[in-house]
């Protein structure tokens, strides 16, 4: 029998969103092969909680979902203050993945309080969250986490390998990666052509829409959701979920400074511009009009 | 007088159980959620169209219901301001398609992963569950994946896909997508006729008798055997009071149905009440979840009632013989998912992709003022948004989900629709079922 790594799978404050994106995992019988869940709060009977929690033996995986908070009147589980439960589990887990943004930066519902509700080492961008300092979490955010990044994840892991990360404790060969890389929409975007209303398959929507593929950190257009699509595909502009500031204020809009958008991760803004200006001069004909041509 | 508290597992989310006892029978139940979210204030101050993408945070398995009762919303403050939008048929059949597939997706997942298990555990309480273990598991977990799968194609992705706008949707399928869609949707029917039903599609559609359905080998007939064997077939009844207020093919406008009387039903008689909340008081509350009422009265909402709406005839002889019984309940999930996939596949061959997928308002939303409602029936049944715009900015956001109906806090003189289902049990096992024959979700219900 091969080694399998066990799992516990915790839910702080949570829409249960990352446990139910999981279940999209292509591949469940290979990632079953390799793993036992001992306790998952939706579906698994394997194991007792309280038993589990109980024992004082050490397990491979801690799974969090969800924002973390030390406040007993916001979230209990088991009749028992949430923080109590997961200081005794952290405390045997060999690895503590944060599975989704909140868990990994507080997410949407930490706008709600950001002192008392965070993420588990990071509150927003600024570390020191639920725990302050640890060395043995990984996260991995998106709101939800995508099934391939945690499950690929905990595969290397249970594989011995070394997983690289990047300062955000991100696994590097998911967040190198912006949500921009394999968007059917680039050509539009290297030649600035916007798309002119949502609801169709032309344009970019970075000028307008709010669109913050260039600034996102994910390789969702490389890997899609579901193996089929992605919020650009289906014409939606990334909503920048996989990073610590999300959700931004006025997610359709594109923030402007002095009517200009704001500049794509990593170039300067004289540049950009610069460029930008250049090519938009350029008129290209099969780009100003419909992708299906019906007339021709 | 004995009080038990029991936590309540492997539902979405968890919730603890306090249970009176008098002569060895719960004579009332107090049904606790405990962790708060607080979705509604977080959308207060914030650009109306932020509700889109955020709404669907209350819940990860009924992300798209909340998007699309959000936008619905959104039109409506439109309205309000004088402006009705043009929805065209095509944006609305792939919204219908997309909250097909999230309901299609839900129903198989809490049958394989919840009810069957469950069903197991009644009978011997050494039963360690199916997840991960058992082929069938794999199996239901495939179809559920190409339920999403199919929905994706329309809406980039699932959960938390953002696919609605006002006026329309925001995608622009091609054929080849529809094609694909419907490959996927084929393998959701293949899955249901050979381990659900134990028939064709179309020959379980054409039923009007449970008898039909209980002498086909089954995942349904062996729950069903199961229900039998334990007697939730008398256990677990309700008010019998069924209410719909959101659109379905298969009844028209909003209905309520009183035993099998129907009559129409209106959302202004929708009320909210935080009695025993910690919203109301802070000490003597002991739940974050509301309640709703219709006309000051509990209704079952859901899959069960829909069809008791759409007077359903299969529904309406199981009703006949087992009235809101635990059963029921349990068999209406599985009766609504297959006029689900007969319908969503009529969708994808009749959707006209040359229609424009969205017509934008005309008004500028940053000056729009007003206010909306928005209702859809979501998988576990009514939900509604209602919010309220002033200058673009949104002043309050209400959202009311279908589990509040369902599993809200009265008192004994009037108990909400599951603890009227849980009075009179004599086990925390039976108790446990009955619950979860509501398909209990705490997400939903504390967002
Ligand atoms: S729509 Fe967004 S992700 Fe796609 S090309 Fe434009 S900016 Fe990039
Ligand atoms: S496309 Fe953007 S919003 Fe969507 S998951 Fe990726 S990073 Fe998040």
């Amino acid at each position: 029998m091969p080694h399998k790594s066990s799992i516990i799978w915790l839910q702080g404050l949570t829409c249960n969103g990352n446990s139910h994106s999981f279940l999209n995992y292509a591949y469940m019988p290979s990632f079953a092969a390799s793993f036992d869940m001992l306790y998952h709060p939706l579906w698994c009977g394997a194991e007792d909680f309280m038993s589990l929690l109980r024992s004082d033996e050490t397990f491979d995986f801690l799974i969090l979902e969800g924002a973390l908070s030390h406040d007993e009147r916001l979230i209990q589980r088991f009749n028992l203050p949430f923080y109590e439960i997961l200081d005794t589990l952290a405390a045997r887990a060999k690895y503590i993945i944060c599975a989704g943004s909140c868990a990994s930066f507080g997410g949407v519902f930490r706008l709600r309080d950001p002192e008392k509700i965070t993420g588990a080492l990071f509150s927003g961008k600024e570390k020191g969250g639920y725990w302050l300092e640890r060395n043995n979490v990984i996260n991995i955010s998106g709101c939800p986490v995508h099934p391939r990044w945690l499950v690929e994840t905990l595969l290397a892991l249970h594989n011995g390998e070394k997983v690289l990360l990047d300062e955000f404790l991100r696994p590097k060969e998911v967040f190198s990666y912006l949500a921009h890389h394999g968007c059917l929409r680039n050509e539009y975007f290297e030649w600035k052509v916007d798309s002119k209303q949502l609801g169709q398959k032309e344009g970019c929507l970075f000028y307008d829409h709010g669109c913050l593929g260039p600034m996102s950190h994910a390789n969702c257009n490389k890997i899609l959701w579901n193996d089929v699509s992605s919020k650009t595909r289906a014409g939606s502009p990334c909503l920048g979920c996989t990073e610590f500031d999300f959700p931004r204020l006025a997610l359709y809009e594109t923030q402007k400074n002095m009517s200009l958008p704001q500049t794509p991760f990593g170039i300067s803004k004289r540049a950009y511009y610069t460029l930008a200006g250049v090519a938009k001069s350029f008129k290209i004909e099969r780009l100003e009009k419909k992708l299906i041509d019906e007339d021709n | 007088m004995k009080i038990t508290k029991e936590i309540i597992q492997r539902i979405e989310g968890e919730a603890t159980l306090e249970l009176e006892w008098e002569k060895e029978q719960v004579s009332f139940a107090k049904i606790k959620f405990f962790n708060y979210r607080g979705i509604e204030e977080i959308l207060k101050k914030r650009p109306l169209l932020d509700a889109l993408a955020l709404t669907p945070k209350v819940c990860g398995i009924c992300s798209h219901s909340h998007a699309i009762a959000s936008v619905l919303a959104i039109e409506e403050c439109f309205k309000s301001a004088g402006e009705s939008l043009h929805v065209n048929q095509k944006a609305k059949d792939i919204r219908e398609i997309a909250l097909n597939a999230e309901k299609i997706q839900n129903h198989i997942k809490w049958y394989f992963f919840t009810i069957l298990p469950e069903l197991k555990r009644v009978s011997d309480p050494t039963y360690k569950g199916n997840a991960f273990k058992e082929k069938q598991w794999f199996q239901a977990q495939r179809a559920i994946m190409d339920s999403l799968k199919m929905g994706a194609h329309f809406t980039g992705q699932w959960p938390h896909g953002s696919f609605v706008m006002a006026g329309g949707v925001t995608c622009d399928p091609l054929r080849s997508d529809l094609i694909s869609a419907h490959g996927c949707l084929d393998a959701v029917i293949a899955f249901c006729e050979e381990h659900f039903y134990g028939m064709s599609l179309e020959e379980f559609l054409s039923f009007d008798s449970a008898l039909q359905v209980m002498s086909v080998p089954s995942a349904l007939s062996f729950g069903i055997d199961e229900m039998l064997k334990h007697g939730f077939d008398r256990l677990g009844r309700s008010f019998d009071r069924f209410l719909a207020l959101g659109e379905s093919f298969m009844y028209e406008g909003s209905l309520k149905a009183s035993k099998t009387t129907v009559l129409g039903a209106d959302v202004k008689y929708v009320h909210e009440s935080l009695d025993h909340t910690f919203f109301a008081d802070k000490n003597s509350g002991y739940t974050y979840s509301k309640s709703a009422m219709y006309k000051k009265s509990f209704c079952e909402v859901g899959p069960l009632s829909r069809l008791m709406v759409a007077k359903e005839p299969l529904m309406r002889d199981f009703h006949r013989r087992f009235k809101d019984a635990a059963l029921t309940r349990v068999v209406a999930r599985a009766v609504e998912c297959a006029h689900l996939l007969w319908r969503t596949k009529a969708l994808l061959q009749s959707i006209d992709l040359k229609e424009a997928s969205l017509i934008p308002p005309k008004k500028e939303i940053h000056g729009l003022s007003g206010e909306g409602v928005g209702v859809i029936e979501a998988p576990r049944g009514s939900l509604i948004h209602h919010v309220v715009v002033h200058q673009g900015i949104i002043e309050s956001y209400d959202i009311i989900t279908p589990t509040v109906w369902n599993l809200g806090n009265g008192d004994k003189q009037n108990p909400s629709t599951a603890q009227k289902a849980l009075i009179g049990l004599n086990s925390f096992t039976k108790a446990d079922f009955v619950l979860k024959s509501f398909d209990v979700c705490s997400v939903c219900t504390t967002q």
